[in-house]
């Protein structure tokens, strides 16, 4: 790829060489056609040449990483003076609400209400809840928007939440709270298998002889960076972060093909089967000797395969617990808040479902605010089977499971899914398991109704979705949050879900 | 100037201070009074018009329904006026208490406008939002209360949005989408699960 400051020496060389044909076409003007043909030819190749230029594709945007015990974001860094920064509103804004303004040179920021910060256009100190930092650029202020340098966004971030921070700065990773994924790696004959300490879900891509897996969203982190495998099939793992995002390389002796196991928690490494190693011509054999070059130093690449498409993602589902944070969602009675009750209700249907063999997600894990938007991209990115959006009320009895208010619709593969109506291929699907969710409440002995709704984020997610509503089991509003009562509808939900979990994956 | 003078200038000083200081707090508190007091100021003139037979879609919380209900309105001839008449009386008869399904006081709709002839635009007052309480099912009653009576009443509207004081909001109170548009057909789908 060229740097852009490559691209750009490139172009002036094509100039010239324009200019000088432009030149000769000019004093040759008497000359015979062809010498005319073929210098419009070379015109033409020249074009040709600046269009394929102009759209190959710029150099890669500096991201940063944020992986956080619920949340993990990117965000753009820009370059100014040499020195990189980031917008702070951004960084702050999926832990709570937060606003700005500008006074004159001054910025002044709230975050949650009680915490403040401040800081001076093109000045190095600045005071965060109280404590006086001193940055290690000067602080920019671009309109209403303030760019703190990014080496000092641990610290302030670590002071704006109270929590350790830990930033792998070559990486541009900046973990919160101890979030980390650790690995190990078991080889073995059939294969290796990549144990994690949390479910993961990275990209996987294929070359023969190379398996690459790019965490972007996964807090993946290893002490080592690279491990020399005394195995048939695998010769060595490289562990590499650039970018906001941690890179897994996987040498081996064949073509390589990633199986999702556990939940996500495993990944296994085995060979590719025979009848999709198409090998093209010019490529290295099946199994290379054990002394022979690594088969990503062959000199002709090999085209990319269908083995990272054919890679299905994992069974994994997101609980949504409705409301927290700044967001306390209905007040059931004087002491009781939603957003307790959905948590503890989330947390108790991950214990049910973990039970039954399947991993969840949480979109929240705590108390904390996450916008509606965040939770669908959330689940999006995570690229979940189905999404599992938890409320209470104190109004009417038992349960109520809803699906998205939309109108049904089937996309053709590859069409880009339209953010307001991402959940209308995946309707019947969520209409599907709402039906099992209510039979299974049934069973139970659980009243329930099945109900669309206009309700937030289902819309947005592209996978299936359903929201369930737990009202009173009788007359006091207070059971909603009883365990007993919680425990049988999660049961029920978890047997729903085992049981429609075919439907689910089939609409995948 | 004698010391009593003195004193005496001081103390009247000091006097006027606090007086001032007095008069400062009051206007505060009268201000946030003012500020807390439900709105119950007309928010348009009264409209003429000869009486018509309208059907509002009146949500009931217990059991979680809406049903139809025959009402006899004056109409002008003007359909956004129409559509502002009509929601009025819907909205009327949730603050009256007791209701069906409460809404808060103040609770009411202040325009309706019809965008390209298939749109409808409903510009709610703040307390609609504010007042309103929190719960899918409550909200979504709500909601398909008001879109159902508008599109049955005002043929050709095909969408309904929901603005709260002129401006757009994420949720009606946390779980009802008010940044989409409503579409017909699905209100109408909704309408047979909520009877």
């Amino acid at each position: 790829m060229l740097s852009s400051e490559q691209k750009g020496k490139f172009l002036v060389a094509r100039c010239l060489f324009l200019d000088r044909d432009g030149e000769r076409k000019l004093l040759s003007r008497n000359e015979k056609p062809e010498t005319r043909t073929s210098s419009g030819r070379t015109l033409a190749v020249a074009t040709l040449l600046l269009v394929l230029i102009a759209s190959a594709p710029s150099a890669e945007e500096k991201q940063l990483s944020i992986y956080g015990p619920q949340v993990s974001y990117s965000l753009p860094v820009v370059e100014h003076n040499g020195q990189d920064y980031v917008a702070l509103l951004e960084a702050l804004r999926p832990f709570g609400s937060v606003t700005a303004r500008a006074e004159g040179q001054k910025w002044k920021l709230r975050f949650k209400n009680n915490l403040e910060a401040e800081f001076r256009q093109n000045a190095l100190p600045a005071k965060v809840a109280k404590q006086r930092l001193r940055l290690p650029a000067p602080f920019l202020l671009e309109g209403n928007r303030g760019l703190v340098p990014l080496r000092s966004l641990p610290a302030i971030l670590g002071v704006m939440l109270d929590t350790r921070t830990e930033y792998h700065e070559a990486g541009r990773r900046l973990f919160l709270g101890g979030a980390a994924t650790h690995f190990t790696a078991d080889p073995g004959e059939a294969g290796l298998s990549v144990n994690f300490s949390a479910p993961v879900n990275p990209l996987i891509s294929t070359e023969p002889g190379r398996l690459t897996m790019t965490f972007t969203r996964d807090p993946v982190v290893s002490n080592a960076n690279v491990f020399r495998l005394e195995n048939p099939l695998v010769t060595s793992i490289a562990f590499s972060e650039t970018n906001g995002r941690a890179e897994l390389v996987v040498q081996g002796r064949v073509p390589l093909l990633a199986r999702f196991m556990a939940g996500g928690k495993t990944i296994d490494i085995v060979p590719a089967p025979r009848e999709a190693q198409s090998t093209p011509p010019g490529a290295p054999p099946a199994v290379a000797p054990a002394t022979a070059q690594a088969p990503v130093s062959v000199a002709s690449p090999p085209p990319p395969t269908l083995q990272s498409l054919a890679a299905k993602p994992p069974f994994l589902l997101m609980l949504d617990a409705g409301h927290g944070g700044d967001d306390p969602g209905a007040l059931l009675s004087e002491t009781l808040e939603e957003k307790a009750v959905t948590l503890a209700f989330a947390r108790r249907l991950r214990g049910e479902l973990q039970s039954r063999g399947i991993s969840a997600l949480m979109s929240r894990d705590a108390d904390v605010t996450v916008p509606m938007d965040q939770r669908a991209a959330m689940a999006d990115a995570a690229r979940v089977a189905l999404l599992v959006s938890v409320h209470a009320a104190a109004e009417g009895r038992g349960v109520r499971v809803y699906t998205a208010m939309i109108r049904s619709a089937t996309s053709k593969p590859g069409d880009f899914l339209p953010w307001d109506t991402a959940q209308a291929d995946y309707l019947l699907a969520s209409r599907a398991l709402a039906d099992l969710v209510k039979a299974e409440l049934g069973k139970h002995e659980i009243p329930s109704a099945e109900l669309s709704a206009p309700l937030k984020p289902l819309n947005n997610v592209a996978a299936a979705a359903i929201a369930i509503e737990i009202a009173p089991s009788g007359g006091d509003v207070a059971s909603v949050n009883a365990g007993v009562y919680q425990q049988r509808i999660a049961a029920a939900l978890a047997e729903a879900i085992v049981v429609g979990r075919s439907r689910v994956e089939a609409q995948r | 100037m004698t010391r009593a003078l003195a004193t005496a200038t001081a103390l009247l000083l000091a006097a006027v201070l606090a007086m001032g200081v007095y008069l400062h707090i009051l206007r505060r508190n009268e201000r946030e009074r003012a500020q807390n007091l439900p709105d119950t100021r007309p928010i348009s003139a009264p409209v003429a018009g000869p009486p018509s037979h309208v059907t509002l879609y009146v949500a009931y919380d217990d059991p979680g329904v809406v049903r139809a209900q025959d009402a006899t309105v004056a109409l002008p001839a003007d359909p956004g006026q129409r559509g502002r008449e009509i929601l009025h009386v819907l909205l009327g008869e949730y603050v009256k208490r007791p209701s069906s399904h409460e809404l808060a006081t103040g609770a009411d709709v202040k325009d309706v406008f019809l965008v390209n002839g298939n749109t409808a635009v409903v510009d709610t007052t703040p307390a609609f939002a504010e007042g309103h309480r929190s719960g899918i099912l409550v909200e979504t009653l709500t909601v398909t209360s008001l879109v159902k009576t508008l599109t049955a009443n005002l043929p050709g509207v095909k969408r309904v949005k929901v603005l709260v004081d002129g401006k757009e909001r994420e949720t009606l109170a946390g779980h009802a989408d008010l940044q989409c548009f409503y579409d017909v057909v699905t209100v109408e789908q909704l309408l047979q699960q909520l009877q």
